[in-house]
C-alpha cells in the first residue's frame, strides 16, 4: 500500500562488515553448543523473525548482540562473562532480568557453555546478518550531548556547506521592500507601514547591512514582538481558555498566563527560568504573582469535569487529566512523546513505561482550578481594607439573626395553636377546589417552594403540569394547549439554541415530561380559549401517575394563590395554600411571620438590613484579590504506580518522582522519596529539564526558533525528536544554535538577531528550476521559503490596513462567539465583529471546540493538543468567509474611508497600505475602472481578498 | 504514487504543510515542476486541475474494491437505550422488580442502582426475519430485514461527551479526526461543488461535546465536517445583502485579475493558483448549495412521507433534516452525519436520549421524533437505489442499565453494552451480531468495540483500517488506533 504512506520508516540497512579472524574451533563450539540454544530459547523474542521484538535486542546476528538492546550496551562483552548482560540474565543474577522469561532456568551445563563461549571471545560466524533499526535507542541522535565544535561558526557557513554539497547556492538577496515585509511579519506579526518601507528602502540603498541591522533591532525592541512570539509559545503549550470535554465551560481568568508569556518574551526572560516557572512557578516565586502565574501551564489543557460516581471511570478521568500534563510537558520542553509510553515501553524510543509514571509522580498533586494569586502586600492591603467592614457585617448579621430567632420562636408557638385544615401539598398532584366561577384567565401566584423558605428569592421551583377543570358533568381540562389554552410566565433558565426549553408551555402540554422552570415574577398566567365556568385546578411537579417511583425533580410550589379573572384586568383570589399544613415547620413559621412581627421589630429589622446593605456595598467596592486559573496544589494523594496496560485499576510496580531513564546517560539523575512534597516534585523536574547537561531542551527550543523564522524547522517535527520524528537537515547547525542559545543565557533575541542578519534569511524567494529539482521544498534553503499568513496575522493585517487595529496590550480577551451555558456550553460564532474585537488576535479568548470566522478558517488550531506546527490549508470556505463575512465588509468600508484625494491617490494609498508598493499603470487603470462602476468600497473588498495581501515572500 | 514517494524522501513539509501527509501538496508541488519545466499548462487549464485537487478528488485508489461510496450516519446522542429500542430481553421482563443477580446496588455514573426494570414498551417481531424490536418504533420496524444489528457494542467511557467523540473518532477525548474526516482525507469528494463532509445538527442544538464530533482533529482543515441543516444554512455562503449581484461579480472579476497578475509574476507557485481556484469553487458552491438545500423542490407526497409538516415542531424539524440528508447523498456528499437530539441540558433526558429519571416520558417524547422521519429516509434511499452505494450507520455513545436508577424511573449509563446497526451497501440485512447477557447488562458474545465498527466501515469503503494512517506528534495515527477487526458476519 503506497497510497498514503509507509507506516514505519526504516533506517538504511546497516550491513555488518566486521570480519573476525577465522577460528575454526571457536566456530565449531558456537555451532554445536550455542546456536541451537539461541535458536530454541531466544529467537522467539530476539530475532528479525520475532513476531514481537522484545527490548529491541537481536540475538540472531553478531551485530545484534554487539549493538545490544534498550539498555544501550552490548549484550555480550567478549572475554568477560561477568560483564555480559546476556550471561547475567541466564544466570539469574539480577532479579529484574531473568532469561528466558517465564521458563525454568537453563540447565547449568548450558549456562557453563555460554560462559566458556564468551571467555573464548564469543566467536560468532553470523556475519552476514543485517540489523534493521526499527526504533531508536539511547544512541539516538537527539539524546547525545550537544556537539562541542562549531559554536563560533556562522549560520551561513552551515547552510552554504550543505548547499555546496548538492551543487546549490544561496539565492540573491531579496529587495528591501520584500525584506522589510518579511521581517516585520516574522518578528512582530504585522505589516510595515508605507512610511517604514520608504525609510528602510532609502537606508538600505545607503548601507544594506546597517539598515538591516537597525531594522532587526527596532523590531526586536517592539512590544509587539512578545505578542507574535508569545502566540507561537501558546501553540506549543496547548493554551486554551475553556475546559473542553462535554461541559467545555469557558475560563475567564487564564489570560494572566497569556500576558505572562508575552511579557516574559518581551523582557527576554532566560528560557531555562521561563520553563522552570511553567512547571513550578508557585514554588519558585511564592507571593510573586508575576512568577506564580506561570504554572498555569499545567492546567491550561483540556480536562473532564463531569462528575462520575463510577470508581473505575473516575480513576480513568484522573489518569487522562494527568496524561495531558505529561504529554504537554514532554512535547513542549523535551520534544519527546512520553504519552506513547503510558501502556507499554515506547515502541520507537528508549522510553520505558516507568518514565511515563515518573512524570506522573511529579504532577500527582496538581488539580485544575483557580486560586488567589497576589503579593504579600496586596494580601495585607486587602486584609486591612476589609477588616473593619467585615467586623461590622458580622455584628449586624448577628443582631439580625437574634431578632429573627425571637420572631420565629413566637411564630412557632403560634403555629402550634393553629392545626392545619388541609394536608400539605403533594408534588405528584395537588388539587384546589373552589366555587364555580366564570373565568377567561387563571393566575397561579407562587410565594414559596419546597426549598429552604428563608433562603428563597422570588422565583425558583418547577412545574410539570397545571390543569384547569370546568365545573359540572364531563369536566374538561381547558388549560390544555390542544383545547386552546395559552400559558405565560417567566423562566429561570434558557437555552439559546432551543428556545422552547424550560418554558411555561410545558405546563399545559398534557405530558408529564418537561418542566417549566419558574422565573421571577413567579406567576403562571393561563388564558383560556373562551370564558368557562371552572371549579378546580391541579398542579404537579412529577410524573406520578404511571410509574410508582416517579419523584419530583427540583422544588415544587407549596405556598401560593389561585386567582381568576374574566377580563384580565380585575382579579380575585379563589384559593390559597394558607390553611394547608406547611411543607415544613420552617415554611409554617415563614407564613406566620408577617402576622407576628411587631411594628418596632419590623422597623428595627429594616434599619439593620439597610445598614448591612451599606456595609456590603463598601465591601464590594474593595477590589477582590485576583483569582487565576493557575491550578490547585496539594500533597500528592497517594503513591504512584505503573499501570499495567495503562489501566489505572491495575497498579503494578511503584515509582518515585525521579529523573527520566531516557536521558540517564547525559544528565545527572535524581530520585525523591515517595513522600516528597508536591512542590519538591515539580521543582526537581524543572531543574532537571533545564539542567545544563540536558541536550534536548535547548535543541528543541532552538529548532522552534528556526522553524518560526523559516517555516520549517531543522527538524520538521518540532515536538518529536524521537525515532518517528524527522531527522535534522543540518545537525551541526542545530547544535550550534542550541549551544549559542545556552551561551546567550537562554535568551532568544541574540539568536533571532543572528538569524535575521544572515544571508540565508535575507535571500530572495524566486523559484529556481535547477535548485527545485534537487531540493524541491528548499529544506536546504537555496531560497527563502514563501508562506501564507497565519490566522492571526491575516486578521491583524486586515485591521491594520483598514486603520482599525486597536493595539492595546493585555488584559481579559475578546470573543468572536456568543458563549452560552445550559449545563454544557455552546459557542455560537458572531455574525458581526464589533470594534471591541478589533484588538490583535492573540487577545481572542480561544475556547476549545469553538468555531469562529476567519481565525478557524485559516487554521487556528483547536487546542485539544499542542500545535507545534500549524496546518496550512486552502479551502473554498476561506474564500466564502473573506468575501462575505461582515468583518470584511466593515473593514473594506473603513479602508475606503481612510483613502483621501482623487481616485489615483486613493488607489496608490490603498496599494501602499495593503501591499507596501505602488500600483503599475495597468493596475491603476483596472482599479479605477472598478471604482468608477462600483465605488471604492468594492475595490477595498477585493484588496482584502488578494493573494498579494495574504502571501509573504 | 510510488514514483512520488521518491520525491518525498528526506523532506516533508512544503509550502502547503506536511507533504508526507498531504497528497494535494504532493501533487501540486510535483506538477509545479512539470508545469515549470514543460510549461504545457495554461493558467486556466491548470486552475481547473487545481479545483479538482482542492476538493480532494485526488484520485486516490482505495485499497480494494469498495462496496460503498458514501456514508449516512444517524446519531441519537444521550445514550439511546438498547433495552428499550433494539435489544429484546425476555428475562428482564420476567425478573422485573428483582435485584440484578450479583450486582445489587451497583454504583455507576450517577450513583446507586435499584432493581431490574423492564422496558415500558413491549417488543414485537418484525419483518420476514421476525426480529424483535420495540413497539416504540413502529415505522423503523419495517426496515429490520435490511439492517444488521450489532448488539454487543462496548465503550471505554461512561460519559456522554467523551462517549460521543469516541463513537465518531474512536478516542474518548478531543483532538482526533472523526470518521467522516478520515474518509474525506482518504477518498476525497464526489462533488466538488459541495462540502465533502456535512454534519446536520438537530434543532435542539449540538450533541455532547459539540463540534468536536465532526472535527478534522489533526487532519488538514478541509476535512472537517461542515455544519449545515434545514434550519441553518452554510455559513457565509450567501452574498451579503448590502452588495448587489453586479457589484459582486465586478469585484470578483477584478480580484481574479489582481491574483492572475500576481501569480504571473511568481512563476511556479501553485499555491497562488490553488487559492484562485478556491474562489472559483466558492462561487460554484454558492450556486449548488442553495439548490440542494431547497426542500421546496420536493413533491408533497415526499414531504408527507417524512412528516415535515407534523404539528410536533421538533419532529417536523428532524424530518426536514432527513430530507436534506437524502438530497445531499443524492448529490454525492461523501459523509453525512445526521443528529436526532442534542446535548445534556439542565434536565436529564430533556434534549436528548439521556433518560436518567423518567424513561417513559422521555422516550415517548424522543421516539416519535425519530421514528417516522428516519423510516421515511431509509425507505426513500432504498426506493431511489441509493442504498446500492450508501452505507447507513445508526450510532449512539453507549447503552443504559437494565436496572432503574435508585429512587427514579430511569436508567443510568452503561458503557458495557449497547446496540448499533448498519444497513445498505455491502451489509447483510436481517442479521444480528453479538449479544448481551440475559438482562442486557454486559456484552458477552462476540464483544464488539468502536474500533471493530469502524474497521468494518472502512472495509466497506474499500479501505484497510490498518493502512489508512497519518503522522501526528510522534505516531502514525489510525482511525482505529491500534485495534479493530472487520465484522465479517454482517457483510454480504
Amino acid at each position: 500500500m503506497n497510497r498514503i504512506r509507509l507506516p514505519l520508516r526504516c533506517l538504511p540497512l546497516l550491513a555488518v562488515t566486521t570480519a573476525w579472524a577465522a577460528d575454526p574451533a571457536g566456530i565449531a563450539f558456537f555451532e554445536q553448543k550455542i546456536r541451537p540454544v539461541l535458536a530454541e530459547q531466544c529467537y522467539e523474542c530476539h530475532s528479525a523473525s520475532a513476531k514481537k521484538l522484545k527490548a529491541n535486542l537481536l540475538l540472531d546476528s553478531k551485530a545484534g548482540w554487539e549493538k545490544g538492546g534498550d539498555s544501550g550496551e552490548p549484550a555480550l562483552v567478549p572475554g568477560k562473562p561477568d560483564l555480559s548482560l546476556l550471561i547475567r540474565s541466564i544466570q539469574h543474577l539480577d532479579d529484574d532480568l531473568l532469561m528466558p522469561p517465564k521458563k525454568p532456568k537453563l540447565p547449568d551445563a548450558v549456562i557453563a557453555d555460554f560462559v566458556t563461549w564468551v571467555k573464548m571471545g564469543a566467536p560468532d560466524p553470523r556475519e552476514t546478518g543485517v540489523v534493521v533499526a526499527t526504533r531508536g535507542d539511547k544512541t539516538w541522535w537527539s539524546l547525545q550531548p550537544l556537539a562541542a565544535g562549531g559554536i563560533e561558526r556562522t549560520v551561513d557557513e552551515f547552510i552554504v556547506e550543505k548547499l555546496v554539497e548538492k551543487g546549490l547556492t544561496l539565492s540573491p538577496p531579496a529587495d528591501p521592500r520584500t525584506l522589510i515585509r518579511r521581517m516585520t511579519y516574522d518578528v512582530i506579526g504585522l505589516p510595515p507601514s508605507p512610511e517604514e518601507v520608504a525609510a528602510f528602502t532609502a537606508a538600505y540603498s545607503r548601507d544594506a547591512d546597517a539598515a538591516t541591522r537597525d531594522l532587526a533591532d527596532r523590531l526586536l525592541a517592539s512590544p509587539h514582538y512578545g505578542e507574535r512570539w508569545g502566540r507561537h509559545w501558546l501553540d506549543v503549550t496547548r493554551f486554551g481558555e475553556s475546559v473542553g470535554f462535554e461541559r467545555n465551560v469557558i475560563i475567564d481568568d487564564l489570560w494572566p498566563f497569556r500576558d505572562y508569556v508575552i511579557k516574559s518574551i518581551n523582557d527576554e526572560k532566560p528560557f531555562d527560568q521561563f520553563i522552570a516557572e511553567h512547571l513550578a512557578g508557585d514554588v519558585i516565586g511564592p507571593g510573586n504573582p508575576a512568577v506564580e502565574v506561570a504554572s498555569a501551564f499545567l492546567v491550561a489543557g483540556p480536562y473532564d469535569d463531569v462528575k462520575n460516581q463510577d470508581v473505575a471511570a473516575g480513576a480513568a478521568i484522573r489518569a487522562a487529566t494527568l496524561d495531558d500534563m505529561i504529554t504537554a510537558t514532554g512535547g513542549a520542553f523535551l520534544g519527546l512523546t512520553f504519552n506513547c509510553a503510558r501502556c507499554h515501553h515506547h515502541k520507537f524510543d528508549p522510553i520505558p513505561t516507568e518514565d511515563y509514571y515518573r512524570l506522573r509522580a511529579a504532577f500527582e498533586g496538581v488539580t485544575h482550578g483557580r486560586r488567589v494569586i497576589a503579593s504579600q502586600e496586596e494580601r495585607a492591603a486587602f486584609k486591612t481594607a476589609t477588616e473593619a467592614p467585615n467586623r461590622e457585617r458580622t455584628r449586624l448579621v448577628a443582631e439580625i439573626d437574634a431578632l429573627n430567632r425571637d420572631i420565629s420562636l413566637r411564630a412557632k408557638t403560634e403555629l402550634a395553636k393553629r392545626p392545619p385544615q388541609r394536608p400539605k401539598i403533594d408534588p405528584q398532584a395537588t388539587e384546589e377546589r373552589f366555587a364555580p366561577v366564570a373565568a377567561r384567565f387563571v393566575k397561579f401566584v407562587v410565594h414559596k417552594h419546597t426549598g429552604n423558605p428563608r433562603a428563597q428569592r422570588p422565583g425558583g421551583g418547577r412545574l410539570v403540569e397545571f390543569e384547569v377543570w370546568t365545573a359540572g358533568e364531563k369536566s374538561r381540562n381547558v388549560a390544555l394547549s390542544r383545547n386552546g389554552g395559552r400559558a405565560e410566565g417567566a423562566r429561570s433558565a434558557v437555552a439559546d439554541d432551543f428556545l422552547e426549553a424550560y418554558g411555561p408551555q410545558f405546563t399545559i402540554d398534557g405530558k408529564f415530561g418537561e418542566q417549566w422552570f419558574i422565573g421571577s415574577p413567579a406567576e403562571l398566567t393561563i388564558t383560556l380559549a373562551q370564558t368557562e365556568t371552572i371549579d378546580r385546578i391541579t398542579f404537579s411537579n412529577a410524573k406520578g401517575r404511571d410509574i410508582e417511583e416517579g419523584t419530583a425533580r427540583g422544588e415544587t410550589p407549596c405556598d401560593y394563590e389561585v386567582r381568576v379573572s374574566a377580563d384580565g384586568a380585575a382579579w380575585h383570589t379563589v384559593a390559597t395554600s394558607a390553611d394547608r399544613e406547611p411543607w415544613t415547620p420552617a415554611h409554617g413559621i415563614e407564613r406566620l411571620r408577617a402576622e407576628i412581627i411587631t411594628p418596632e421589630e419590623a422597623a428595627r429589622l429594616a434599619a439593620l438590613e439597610r445598614e448591612l446593605a451599606q456595609v456590603q456595598r463598601t465591601l464590594n467596592a474593595i477590589p477582590k484579590l485576583r483569582q487565576v486559573w493557575a491550578g490547585i496544589y496539594t500533597p500528592a494523594p497517594e503513591p504512584t504506580f505503573v499501570h499495567q496496560g495503562g489501566d489505572p485499576m491495575k497498579p503494578t510496580n511503584p515509582v518515585v518522582p525521579a529523573s527520566l531513564n531516557v536521558l540517564d546517560r547525559v544528565t545527572a539523575p535524581y530520585a525523591l522519596s515517595a513522600d516528597a512534597t508536591d512542590g519538591e516534585r515539580r521543582l526537581a523536574l524543572a531543574r532537571w529539564i533545564t539542567a545544563a547537561a540536558n541536550p534536548l531542551t535547548p535543541r528543541v527550543l532552538a529548532n522552534r526558533v528556526w522553524q518560526y523564522h523559516f517555516g520549517t524547522g531543522i527538524v520538521d517535527t518540532p515536538s518529536d525528536f524521537g525515532f518517528l520524528g524527522g531527522r535534522p537537515t543540518h545537525p551541526e547547525l542545530l547544535d550550534h544554535l542550541a549551544a549559542r542559545l545556552v551561551r546567550h543565557g537562554w535568551r532568544l533575541k541574540p539568536l533571532h538577531r543572528e538569524i535575521l542578519l544572515s544571508r540565508t534569511y535575507r535571500q530572495g524567494t524566486a523559484l529556481r528550476a535547477d535548485a527545485a529539482l534537487v531540493d524541491r521544498d528548499a529544506r536546504l534553503l537555496w531560497r527563502f521559503p514563501p508562506r501564507r499568513l497565519g490566522a492571526e496575522e491575516l486578521r491583524d493585517t486586515m485591521l491594520e490596513v483598514a486603520g482599525k487595529l486597536d493595539r492595546r496590550m493585555g488584559g481579559p480577551g475578546f470573543r468572536l462567539y456568543k458563549f452560552t451555558q445550559n449545563n454544557v456550553s455552546t459557542y455560537f460564532p458572531l455574525d458581526r465583529h464589533g470594534p471591541e474585537t478589533y484588538r490583535r488576535a492573540i487577545y481572542h479568548q480561544n475556547a476549545r471546540a469553538s468555531i469562529v470566522d476567519v481565525l478557524t478558517d485559516f487554521d487556528l488550531p483547536d487546542i485539544a493538543f499542542a500545535a507545534p506546527r500549524r496546518a496550512n490549508t486552502t479551502t473554498p470556505l476561506q474564500a466564502l468567509t473573506l468575501l462575505n463575512h461582515s468583518f470584511t465588509l466593515d473593514l473594506a468600508e473603513a479602508l475606503a474611508a481612510r483613502l483621501d484625494g482623487d481616485v489615483n491617490r486613493q488607489i496608490a494609498r490603498a496599494y501602499a497600505l495593503a501591499f507596501q508598493r505602488e500600483p503599475s499603470a495597468a493596475e491603476q487603470a483596472a482599479a479605477a475602472a472598478l471604482i468608477a462602476s462600483h465605488g471604492v468600497k468594492a475595490f477595498c473588498r477585493a484588496l482584502l481578498n488578494a493573494n498579494e495581501l495574504i502571501y509573504l515572500e | 504514487m510510488t514514483s512520488a514517494a521518491g520525491l518525498i524522501s528526506g523532506s516533508r513539509p512544503g509550502l502547503l504543510g506536511d507533504v508526507r501527509n498531504n497528497p494535494l501538496a504532493l501533487s501540486l508541488t510535483r506538477r509545479g515542476f512539470l508545469g515549470q519545466m514543460t510549461s504545457g499548462l495554461t493558467g486556466v487549464a491548470l486552475s481547473r486541475l487545481l479545483v479538482r485537487e482542492l476538493t480532494a478528488a485526488t484520485a486516490r485508489p482505495p485499497h480494494f474494491a469498495p462496496k460503498a461510496k458514501q456514508v449516512l450516519q444517524i446519531f441519537c446522542p444521550g445514550a439511546a437505550s438498547h433495552l428499550d429500542l433494539w435489544d429484546h430481553k425476555p428475562m428482564l421482563e420476567k425478573f422485573d422488580g428483582t435485584p440484578l443477580p450479583g450486582a445489587e446496588a451497583e454504583v455507576t455514573f450517577q450513583g446507586k442502582n435499584g432493581n431490574l426494570m423492564k422496558s415500558p414498551w413491549p417488543f414485537a417481531p418484525a419483518g420476514r426475519s421476525g426480529k424483535m424490536i420495540s413497539t416504540l418504533l413502529p415505522h423503523i420496524a419495517g426496515h429490520v430485514d435490511d439492517m444488521a444489528f450489532i448488539h454487543s457494542m462496548t465503550s471505554r467511557t461512561n460519559t456522554h461527551g467523551p462517549g460521543c467523540i469516541a463513537m465518531n473518532t474512536c478516542f474518548p477525548r478531543e483532538g482526533f479526526p472523526s470518521a467522516g474526516a478520515w474518509l474525506s482525507y482518504a477518498l476525497g469528494s464526489q462533488n466538488e461543488n459541495l462540502p465533502t463532509y456535512i454534519a446536520i445538527q438537530d434543532l435542539r442544538g449540538e450533541p455532547p461535546n459539540g463540534k468536536a464530533n465532526w472535527a478534522n482533529g489533526f487532519l488538514p482543515a478541509q476535512h472537517q465536517g461542515v455544519s449545515l441543516a434545514a434550519q441553518q444554512p452554510l455559513r457565509n455562503l450567501a452574498r451579503p445583502a448590502s452588495i448587489g449581484a453586479e457589484e459582486d461579480r465586478a469585484t470578483r472579476d477584478y480580484l481574479e485579475r489582481l491574483n492572475a497578475e500576481h501569480a504571473a509574476a511568481h512563476p511556479g507557485s501553485d499555491e497562488l493558483r490553488a487559492r484562485m481556484a478556491s474562489y472559483e469553487l466558492a462561487a460554484r458552491m454558492q450556486l449548488a448549495a442553495p439548490e440542494v438545500c431547497d426542500l421546496g423542490r420536493e413533491p408533497a407526497h415526499v414531504h408527507a412521507l417524512y412528516g415535515t409538516g407534523d404539528r410536533n415542531g421538533l419532529k417536523a424539524a428532524y424530518a426536514r433534516n432527513c430530507l436534506l440528508a437524502r438530497r445531499l447523498l443524492e448529490k454525492g456528499v461523501r459523509y453525512v452525519s445526521l443528529y436526532c437530539a442534542s446535548r445534556a441540558s439542565s434536565v436529564d433526558g430533556l434534549l436528548n436520549w439521556d433518560a436518567h429519571k423518567t424513561l417513559k416520558a422521555d422516550y415517548e417524547r424522543h421516539a416519535p421524533i425519530f421514528d417516522q422521519p428516519t423510516a421515511a429516509l431509509l425507505a426513500d434511499l432504498k426506493q431511489r437505489g441509493l442504498l446500492q452505494d450508501t452505507l447507513v450507520l445508526w450510532c449512539t455513545e453507549f447503552g443504559r442499565m437494565p436496572t432503574h436508577q435508585d429512587g427514579t424511573a430511569g436508567r443510568d449509563h452503561n458503557p458495557d453494552a449497547f446496540t448499533t446497526w448498519m444497513m445498505g451497501a455491502g451489509v447483510r440485512g436481517g442479521v444480528s451480531h453479538g449479544a448481551t447477557d440475559d438482562f442486557g447488562r454486559r456484552s458477552v458474545q462476540d464483544v464488539t468495540t468502536v474500533y471493530d465498527f469502524y474497521a468494518t466501515v472502512l472495509h466497506l469503503l474499500g479501505l484497510d483500517h490498518e493502512k489508512l494512517t497519518y503522522y501526528h506528534n510522534g505516531a502514525d495515527r489510525r482511525l482505529t488506533d491500534v485495534h479493530g477487526h472487520v465484522l465479517r458476519s454482517i457483510l454480504t
